[in-house]
Order: structure tokens, then C-alpha cells, then sequence
């Protein structure tokens, strides 16, 4: 036709936010599922009462480990590493499945270095585990 | 008579606002959301390959001890470590299932860790925890 031209109809610019309700909530639940709270980590003990009385074990039921300033560590009176603390106290539990593990850390010994035992220890499955504490000699 | 069919209405719930709506609960929850400042003492955990994660929150209380030996509970400074027995045994009333997280410098001489745990052990504060973190690379 000859005609004059039809005019362009307009065309409405749309955006479709259908959608957008469904992509906020899917984001508030994926955080909510990811979300991990900072738990406490550590190593767990059951301290023994103080009024309860002290029993006097022999030495074949009981393993000492001290722990001298320096950071050695004795099995008894013998010198051992880190390293050899497990098979010592696996050992032990062998010969005397109820045996207690007693670690005696010097009062100026580092921390680090007891958790360092303790850590074997507990490694070694040991269930009974006491710690004591050896006082800095004072002088006379 | 005829009679008219009704027009059928066409149900529409407007669903437009929906995301206005979960945005702003969105930002509700950012913005109101404070984040736990832990107002202890400076200190590095030694690490430990048999650390294990601890349950509830509720039950537990902290023990700071830094590497000079300064100690704090919770959030305040103890300038006296003899008041500790006292403070743990108040905290064991309140609470009888009290656990206490030791978290102790890794340098830190063992004396002050000692004397923290012979207080607990006087107030009867028997559960305890050093707090280690994981080793890495292991």
C-alpha cells in the first residue's frame, strides 16, 4: 500500500523481576546452610577432686613422664624424644591395660612442650592420664 | 431467561515487592548481626594432633593466660591469680556443668598454667580444656 507508514508502535522496556524473589531467598539460604560458627577446639581433661585421696600406685601400674626446664622429656629416668612417647606408653597399656600416664612438667618448662606429651598421649590412646607438676627447687 | 456466564477474574497475586521484601530482611540480618570480639589477651595456642571440636558454648567459660603469665577470665583482667578460687567458684555455682577452656600462650612457663589449675581443682571446677588448635600439614 501507498499509504502513509504505520506508526511504530511503542515498545514498553520491561524487566522481569518475577524471578528476583526467587534468587534473594536462594542467597539467604545458602548462606544460612554454609554459615559454620567458630566452635572451640582444645584438648579435654577431667581434673580429679580435691578431697578425694590420693592413692599411692606402684611403679608397674604407672608411667612418668617429666618434663625438665629445658624441654627433655624422661620416660622413668631414661631420656627419650617426642617422638618415642607413643610407643612408650602403648608399651605400657600392653604390659598393664589400666596403666596411668603421669606427666610431671617442671614449673619452668614451656607449655607448648607439655601439650606436646599430652597430645602423644592421648594419641597412644591412653584413657587414665594424671598431671603433675615438678616446684623449682628453692634454695637453702 | 438467559443466563450470563459469569467472567472468569484472573487471580494475581502481586509478587513484585517479593524481592524488595527478601533484600531487606537481608540487610536486616547483616546489619544486626554483631560478631563476638574475643576481649582476651593476646596468646598463640600451641597445636596438638588429638584436638577435638567442644559442644555446647553455653557451658563454657574462658581462661586466658598470656606468655608474660597475666591471666584473664572471660573478658577481665585478674590482677590477683588468688582471687581465681573465688571466681571459679562462683562460676560453678551458677553453672554446674561449668567446662573450662584453658587457652594458655604455647611459651608460656607451665607454673602459671599450674596455678590455674590448682585453683579450678580448689573451687571444684574439675572440667577442663586446653585450648590447641589442629595441626596443619599432617
Amino acid at each position: 500500500m501507498v499509504g502513509f507508514r504505520k506508526r511504530e508502535r511503542e515498545e514498553e522496556a520491561e524487566i522481569p523481576t518475577a524471578s528476583m524473589a526467587d534468587i534473594a531467598f536462594l542467597l539467604i539460604i545458602f548462606f544460612m546452610v554454609t554459615t559454620v560458627f567458630a566452635r572451640e577446639k582444645g584438648l579435654k581433661l577431667l581434673l580429679p577432686e580435691r578431697q578425694a585421696q590420693t592413692v599411692k600406685l606402684s611403679g608397674e601400674k604407672m608411667l612418668v613422664l617429666s618434663i625438665n626446664p629445658r624441654g627433655e622429656i624422661f620416660a622413668g629416668d631414661r631420656k627419650i624424644s617426642l617422638q618415642d612417647v607413643q610407643a612408650e606408653v602403648k608399651k605400657k597399656l600392653e604390659e598393664n591395660p589400666k596403666a596411668i600416664v603421669l606427666i610431671r612438667t617442671h614449673e619452668l618448662a614451656p607449655y607448648k612442650r607439655m601439650i606436646d606429651v599430652f597430645d602423644e598421649v592421648k594419641l597412644a590412646d591412653a584413657k587414665a592420664v594424671s598431671l603433675g607438676v615438678i616446684k623449682q627447687e628453692t634454695g637453702p | 431467561m438467559k443466563i450470563k456466564r459469569k467472567k472468569e477474574m484472573r487471580v494475581n497475586i502481586p509478587t513484585a515487592s517479593m524481592s524488595d521484601i527478601a533484600f531487606l530482611l537481608l540487610i536486616f540480618f547483616m546489619v544486626t548481626t554483631v560478631f563476638r570480639r574475643s576481649g582476651g589477651l593476646r596468646v598463640i595456642f600451641p597445636t596438638a594432633r588429638t584436638t577435638e571440636r567442644l559442644g555446647k558454648q553455653r557451658d563454657l567459660s574462658f581462661l586466658w593466660i598470656n606468655k608474660d603469665g597475666k591471666m584473664a577470665v572471660d573478658d577481665n583482667v585478674i590482677p590477683d591469680p588468688g582471687r581465681l578460687t573465688l571466681i571459679f567458684k562462683t562460676k560453678i555455682a551458677e553453672n554446674p556443668a561449668l567446662i573450662t577452656v584453658i587457652k594458655a600462650d604455647a611459651n608460656v612457663r607451665y607454673q602459671s598454667v599450674n596455678n590455674a589449675i590448682e585453683s579450678m581443682r580448689d573451687a571444684g571446677a574439675l572440667r577442663v580444656v586446653f585450648a590447641t588448635l589442629p595441626e596443619v600439614g599432617q
